[in-house]
C-alpha cells in the first residue's frame, strides 16, 4: 500500500500529474475510437469541444480563486442569474442584447468583488460567505423569474454552433483565453502574487505583496468568468433558465482538482484544469455513446474526484 | 500599559463575549416574539407541532454535523446519505415486518459513507470539503442508477409514525432527537472522548503530543455524521411521506449554517451540540415565519444566505 502510494506521489510530482491527465484523455479517446465508428468523427469531436465551453469557462475562474487558497461556491447562482438576466433583458430585441451583455459582465464582476470583500474584512473563510452569496443569488433568480425567460435575437445561437477555422467559437475563445490566463499567470507580476498569496498568506504579506488586491482580482475575475459562460450556455439554449447554473457550482470544481491545482492553494495551473475540462467532457460523451444514463456520470465523476485528490497528495493545511 | 488601561481595552471584547454566548437565545426569543405579533397563526400548537416536526430531522443532521466541525471539518455528504436512506425504506415491502432491515441497511450505508470520508481526510490528507463533496456525488450517482431516476414504493408505516405523529403534542422524532443530543453532549463533555474531539480540533499538534489518535477520533465523527443522517433520512422519508431522490436536500448547508449560528467554530474545537440545536431552531423559525408572514419562498433562500455570512462573521475571532 505504502510502495503504491509512494509510486503514486512520485508520478505526479510537478509536471507529472498533466501527463497523467493528457494520458488518460489519449486512452479514452483510444477506446472510443475502437468502440464505435462515429467516435472519431472531426463533427463529433467538435461536439465535444463545443460543450466543454461553458465549464471550461467557469473551471477557468474557479482555478484563480483556488490558487489564492479560496473557493468560488457561487459561481453556479451566478450563472444562472447572468443567463436570465441575459435573455430577460435582451428580450429579442438586438440593441438591447449589448446592454445586457455589459450588465451580466458587471454583475458577474460586482458578486465576486463582494466575495472578496466580505471574506477580507469581515475575516469570513471563503467557502462560507461564497456559500452565502449564492444561496442569495439562487434567491435573487428565482424571484425574478421562475420560468425560462425572454430570448436572443437572430443570430446569436451563432456563438454556439458557428466555426472559426473549422472549430467551434466557443472552443477557439477558451483555448485563447486559457492561453492568455496561463502567460499572464506567469509573466505578469499580479499573477505570481497569486501563486504567493495561496502558498503562504502570511509571508506574502510581510513581503507587502497586495494581498487584497490579489483577492479582488482573482473574485472578479471568476465572476467575469461565470457571465461569460452564461453568454454561451445561452446561445446554445436559446433561452436563461433560473436553474440552468446549478451544476457548476460543484462540477467546476472537478476538472480543477483533476488538472492537479490544489485546494490548499499556491500550486497548479490553469493548463492542468483545462485538460481536465477536456478529460471530463470526453468521459462523459464516452458515456453518452455507451448509451448509459447520466446518472453513471455522476458515479464516475465521484470516483474520478476521490482517485484525483488521493493521487495529489495535499500535504498543506487542509480547507 | 497600566492595568486600568488594559480592563479597558478588554472591555469592549469581554461584551462582545457574553454577546457571543447569549446572543443566539435573545435573537431566537426576539424572532418568536415578532413573528407571533406579526402572524397570530404562528403561535398556534398546530404550527408549533408542525416546526417541531421539521426542526427534529435537521437537528438529528445537526449533532453529526457539529462533531465533525469541532474536529476542523464540514460534511457535505449529510443530504446524500438521507436521500439515500429514503430511498432503502422504500425498496423492501413497504411493510413493518422490513422496519428493521431497512434500518440496518440504510445505517450500514450511512456508516460506510462517513467511514469513506474519514479515510480519505486522515489517510490522504484530502480537504474534508472535497472528500464529502465526492462521496456526495458517488452516493447521488448511484441512488439514481438503483432508481433509474423514479423511486417508488411505500415507507413502513412504522417510519410514518416516527416521522409524523405526536405523542400528546410532543413528535416522536423530536423524542429521538432530545434522547440523541443528551446522549452526545454527555459523550462531548463528559467523558475522555469528549475531551479528545475537543483538543484534536482547537491544537491538533498538541493532540498528538500528548498521544491522541488524532486520526481515529476525526474517523470516528464522520461516521457517527454519516449514521446519524442515515437515521434523519429514514425519519425524514416518513414525515414527507413519499420519496423522491432528493429527500432532505439542502440539508447540508442548513446543517452547517446551523451550527455557525449556534457559535461552533469551523476552525475547530469551539462549540456545542445545544448551539448547534439553537441554530437549528432559529432557521425553521425563520423558514416559517417567512411563510406565514406571507413572503415569497424565495425569500427563504435569499435570508439563509445573509444569516450565514452575518452569523460566520459575528462569531470570527482575530487569529493574527
Amino acid at each position: 500500500m505504502t510502495t503504491v502510494a509512494s509510486t503514486f506521489t512520485f508520478l505526479t510530482k510537478r509536471r507529472g500529474g498533466l501527463l497523467t491527465v493528457i494520458g488518460l484523455i489519449c486512452v479514452l479517446a483510444i477506446f472510443g475510437i475502437v468502440m464505435s465508428d462515429k467516435f472519431g468523427t472531426a463533427s463529433n469531436a467538435s461536439n465535444i469541444l463545443e460543450q466543454a465551453t461553458p465549464l471550461a469557462l467557469v473551471s477557468l475562474g474557479q482555478t484563480l480563486v483556488i490558487i489564492t487558497g479560496g473557493i468560488d461556491l457561487s459561481v453556479g447562482s451566478l450563472v444562472s442569474l447572468a443567463s436570465v438576466l441575459l435573455s430577460g433583458i435582451t428580450a429579442g430585441d438586438p440593441t438591447m442584447m449589448y446592454v445586457a451583455l455589459i450588465t451580466i459582465m458587471l454583475v458577474g464582476i460586482f458578486v465576486g468583488l463582494i466575495n472578496a470583500g466580505a471574506s477580507l474584512y469581515l475575516g469570513v473563510h471563503p467557502l462560507i460567505v461564497t456559500l452565502g452569496t449564492g444561496a442569495i443569488l439562487q434567491g435573487v433568480t428565482l424571484l425574478y423569474t421562475q420560468t425560462p425567460i425572454g430570448k436572443m435575437p437572430k443570430g446569436f445561437d451563432e456563438l454556439a454552433y458557428g466555426r472559426v477555422l473549422g472549430l467551434p467559437i466557443g472552443a477557439v475563445f477558451t483555448i485563447a483565453a486559457f492561453v492568455l490566463t496561463a502567460v499572464f499567470m506567469r509573466k505578469v507580476p499580479l499573477g505570481r502574487y497569486i501563486y504567493a498569496t495561496g502558498d503562504d498568506a502570511l509571508g506574502a504579506q510581510l513581503m507587502g505583496l497586495p494581498r487584497t488586491k490579489v483577492l479582488f482580482f482573482a473574485y472578479g475575475f471568476c465572476g467575469l468568468m461565470a457571465s461569460v459562460a452564461a453568454i454561451f450556455l445561452v446561445a446554445r439554449l436559446g433561452a436563461g433558465q433560473p436553474y440552468t447554473g446549478q451544476n457548476f457550482t460543484l462540477t467546476s470544481i472537478t476538472p480543477v482538482v483533476v488538472g492537479g491545482t490544489l485546494l490548499s492553494g499556491g500550486r497548479g495551473g490553469v493548463m492542468g484544469t483545462l485538460m481536465g475540462v477536456y478529460l471530463v467532457s470526453l468521459l462523459n460523451n464516452l458515456l453518452n455513446f455507451m448509451s448509459l444514463s447520466t446518472h453513471y456520470q455522476l458515479i464516475i465523476q465521484g470516483l474520478i474526484v476521490i482517485i484525483a485528490v488521493s493521487v495529489y497528495v495535499e500535504n498543506k493545511k487542509r480547507v | 500599559m497600566t492595568q486600568s488601561a488594559q480592563s479597558q481595552a478588554q472591555q469592549p471584547s469581554r461584551m462582545l463575549d457574553v454577546a457571543r454566548s447569549y446572543g443566539i437565545h435573545l435573537v431566537l426569543l426576539a424572532l418568536i416574539v415578532v413573528t407571533a405579533m406579526l402572524s397570530p397563526a404562528f403561535v398556534t400548537g398546530n404550527n408549533i407541532s408542525n416546526m417541531l416536526l421539521q426542526a427534529a430531522p435537521l437537528g438529528i443532521v445537526v449533532i453529526g454535523q457539529v462533531l465533525v466541525i469541532l474536529v476542523r471539518g464540514l460534511d457535505l455528504s449529510v443530504a446524500s446519505v438521507m436521500a439515500t436512506a429514503a430511498v432503502v425504506a422504500t425498496t423492501f415491502s413497504g411493510q413493518d415486518s422490513d422496519a428493521l432491515p431497512v434500518f440496518l441497511v440504510a445505517m450500514a450505508i450511512g456508516l460506510a459513507t462517513g467511514l469513506l470520508n474519514g479515510l480519505l481526510i486522515t489517510k490522504r490528507n484530502v480537504s474534508p470539503f472535497l472528500a464529502t463533496l465526492a462521496t456526495m456525488t458517488l452516493l447521488q450517482g448511484m441512488r439514481f442508477a438503483y432508481t433509474q431516476g423514479a423511486p417508488s414504493g411505500n415507507v413502513p408505516p412504522i417510519y410514518r409514525v416516527l416521522g409524523s405523529q405526536t405523542f400528546y403534542g410532543v413528535p416522536y422524532n423530536l423524542m429521538i432527537l432530545i434522547v440523541l443530543a443528551t446522549v452526545f453532549s454527555v459523550l462531548l463533555h463528559k467523558t475522555t472522548y469528549g475531551r479528545r474531539v475537543y483538543l484534536t480540533g482547537g491544537n491538533p499538534a498538541m493532540a498528538r503530543l500528548v498521544g491522541i489518535h488524532s486520526d481515529r477520533i476525526t474517523i470516528a465523527s464522520y461516521v457517527i455524521s454519516g449514521g446519524l443522517a442515515a437515521l434523519a433520512g429514514l425519519i425524514y422519508s416518513g414525515f414527507v411521506g413519499i420519496v423522491d431522490n432528493w429527500v432532505g436536500r439542502g440539508f447540508e448547508l442548513d446543517s452547517i449554517v446551523a451550527a455557525v449560528m449556534g457559535g461552533v467554530a469551523l476552525s475547530g474545537g469551539r462549540g456545542s451540540i445545544i448551539g448547534g440545536l439553537f441554530g437549528a431552531a432559529i432557521l425553521v423559525v425563520v423558514f416559517n415565519a417567512v411563510l406565514m408572514i406571507g413572503f415569497p419562498i424565495e425569500f427563504q433562500i435569499i435570508i439563509k444566505g445573509f444569516v450565514i455570512i452575518v452569523a460566520a462573521a459575528f462569531y470570527v475571532r482575530k487569529t493574527i
